[in-house]
């Protein structure tokens, strides 16, 4: 392998591991070259932002420059009843929405499994794809205007029932289900698709085999599907759960003041205080606190899957 | 296929399955399709009186025309373009650049390199590091804040170095024999063979830049340099009014309704096209895990 293209001038190299590492660099010069501008970019917009971390252990504003508080802001973190609403609210919203979308995406991906017709499938999957690629500004201003308390959609229907209209985005009791759902609304149909391919992939022979054996339809998912996407299950989750906390723009354009008990986020928070306070040193103890609770159960699940399945996804 | 195998008894379940699954999809298909329908009806309504109808009673494009002749829409309108455009190309060069980075199998530190690239999908620095240091790097109100973070986005390179671990080795090999630099594989070999995956992931970095709205709230203060996103949110969400108040013979609710659709339509036109090419983008990682 090393033989390929060594150079004249190379030939008197001694055959010792560290030479033929340096001769096999060189070899891969033109591919270092090319890496440096993803790489520059990396540390640029990902590296260089982790060395502020440093600010989560001081006391920094706008105009004085950072003072070393030690764990100060982590103290006053938990005793700050809006970041406990909104840890308990991440927490909450977060996991129900990765809970009801997994099982919502793979009872959709399993009854579009299911039907024969390539039209109407092809037809009601290009619907459903679509709403993903719609931004969450967009999403949230048709909600906004058809859940309107005045002349929205639902509202109307609720009238001629006879019912009165319901303030959905600023109700307590409504905003979960109503967030829960546009969040299904949305990527529903999105995450079909990757259990749809690893439908395709199980053998019809297999179901040809359960069904010999007597295994009815049900049976036949529990025992013959279920197991085959189950990889893919784990893969999705783990994945889901890398971005688990990262709950910002769904919550951010659906909030309003009146419902922040239920609604605010860590990210809409932090977003919020550093906004209209400028505490940089506080709202970074804030971020750091969510980025290693993430880590944390992302590692977690990681080590899970490695208990189940022999391997890790990582 | 395997009908054929059910027992008869089974075969009132499955004809009862079949209508409930029909149901449930037609079910599906109007709940997705109605609040879209309404946007585009309550669009094109003259009357001001929007009720349940799913088709306008008097309809004209009005709302339209005002929106497209509002001249403070036009800035931020060639912005999204001029975003989505330029992000678009940076982004799917520095996503091929790092995938063919990350096929070379015997490249010594390419395990470095990856390690580099996925530990950011685990952990990040934070909203507030990542603006001081946005401030710091001296980007403030400048487009390129917002174009060069979200153009390196991991999981797409993930994807596209699936798609390039398909093209066969001994086509790059026999290449390399022949003479051909590395950038002249990747450019000649490489890329015109990816045409598909390069659709997938060109349109994906399409619609995150078109649909970017947050870097704009953060980093931008400049009103000449925000972009349509931003215009919707100030006309929708953080709009006040409540009642729909005409002014200069249109609607204000028809106005917004009008809006999203001239947000929504430049994708809507081109997405039954890309359709066949992001499912079969999004397939290729999941292969792989």
């Amino acid at each position: 392998m090393q033989t390929k293209k060594v150079k004249p001038t190379n030939n008197r190299v001694t055959k010792t591991s560290s030479s033929r590492v340096i001769k096999k660099m060189l070899r891969y010069k033109y591919f270092y070259l090319m890496s440096l501008p993803v790489v520059l970019i990396t540390f640029m917009f990902y590296y260089m932002p982790m060395y502020g971390i440093k600010f989560a252990f001081t006391k920094y504003g706008p105009f004085a420059p950072p003072k070393f508080i030690g764990l100060e802001n982590f103290r006053t973190l938990f005793k700050t009843p809006q970041f406990l609403s909104a840890f308990k609210n991440t927490i909450s919203l977060s996991l129900l929405n990765l809970c009801i979308g997994m099982v919502v995406t793979i009872v959709f991906a399993l009854l579009l499994n299911e039907v024969k017709n390539k039209f109407a499938k092809s037809f009601v999957q290009t619907l459903l794809y679509l709403p993903h690629f719609l931004s969450w500004v967009v999403v949230a201003s048709i909600f906004t205007i058809i859940l309107s308390p005045q002349d929205g959609f639902i509202n109307q229907i609720l009238v001629q029932l006879g019912y009165k209209p319901i303030y959905f985005l600023v109700s307590e009791k409504w905003w979960t289900p109503i967030f829960l759902f546009i969040a299904r609304w949305k990527d529903t149909g999105w995450g079909t698709i990757i259990y749809l391919a690893a439908l395709s992939g199980i053998s019809p022979e297999l179901y040809e085999a359960a069904s010999i054996d007597g295994a009815n339809r049900i049976k036949q998912c529990f025992h013959v599907t279920l197991p085959g996407i189950m990889n893919t299950i784990l893969v999705v989750f783990i994945l889901d759960l890398a971005k688990v906390l990262n709950l910002f723009d769904s919550v951010f354009n659906l909030m309003n003041p009146l419902v922040y008990s239920v609604s605010d986020t860590i990210q809409t928070y932090t977003f919020r205080v550093m906004s209209q306070q400028a505490d940089y040193g506080y709202t970074t103890a804030v971020g750091l606190f969510k980025s290693v609770v993430a880590l944390v159960l992302v590692l977690a699940a990681n080590q899970i899957s490695k208990k189940i399945k022999g391997s890790s996804i990582l | 296929m395997n009908d054929k195998f059910s027992f008869k008894k089974g075969s009132r379940a499955r004809a009862l399955f079949r209508i409930f699954n029909v149901f449930f999809l037609l079910l599906t298909v109007v709940a997705i399709l109605v609040p879209l329908l309404k946007v585009v009806s309550d669009s094109l309504d003259a009357t001001g009186s929007y009720g349940l109808r799913l088709i306008p009673l008097h309809p004209t494009l009005a709302a339209y025309k005002a929106v497209i002749t509002q001249t403070t829409l036009y800035t931020p309108f060639l912005i999204s373009i001029y975003i989505t455009v330029l992000g678009t190309v940076i982004g799917l060069f520095l996503t091929t650049l790092g995938a063919y980075i990350l096929i070379q199998d015997d490249m010594p530190g390419r395990k470095l390199f990856a390690s580099l690239l996925f530990f950011t999908m685990l952990f990040n620095g934070g909203l507030v590091p990542t603006y001081l240091n946005m401030k710091n790097l001296g980007l403030m109100n400048s487009l390129w804040a917002i174009i060069l973070p979200l153009s390196l986005q991991v999981y797409n390179l993930i994807l596209m170095k699936s798609f390039f671990e398909g093209i066969p080795k001994a086509l790059m090999e026999s290449a390399e024999i022949d003479g051909c630099t590395p950038m002249g594989i990747f450019v000649k070999i490489v890329l015109p063979l990816s045409k598909p995956a390069l659709a997938a992931i060109g349109l994906f970095f399409a619609v995150s830049f078109w649909n970017e709205y947050f870097n704009f709230m953060l980093y931008i203060s400049d009103p000449n340099k925000l972009n349509f996103q931003i215009k919707i949110r100030e006309m929708i969400i953080e709009s006040t009014t409540t009642q729909s108040t005409a002014s200069s013979g249109i609607y204000s609710k028809t106005l917004q309704n009008a809006a999203i659709i001239v947000t929504i339509l430049p994708f809507a036109v081109i997405y039954p096209f890309c359709q066949k090419y992001f499912v079969q983008g999004i397939t290729l990682g999941a292969v792989k895990g």
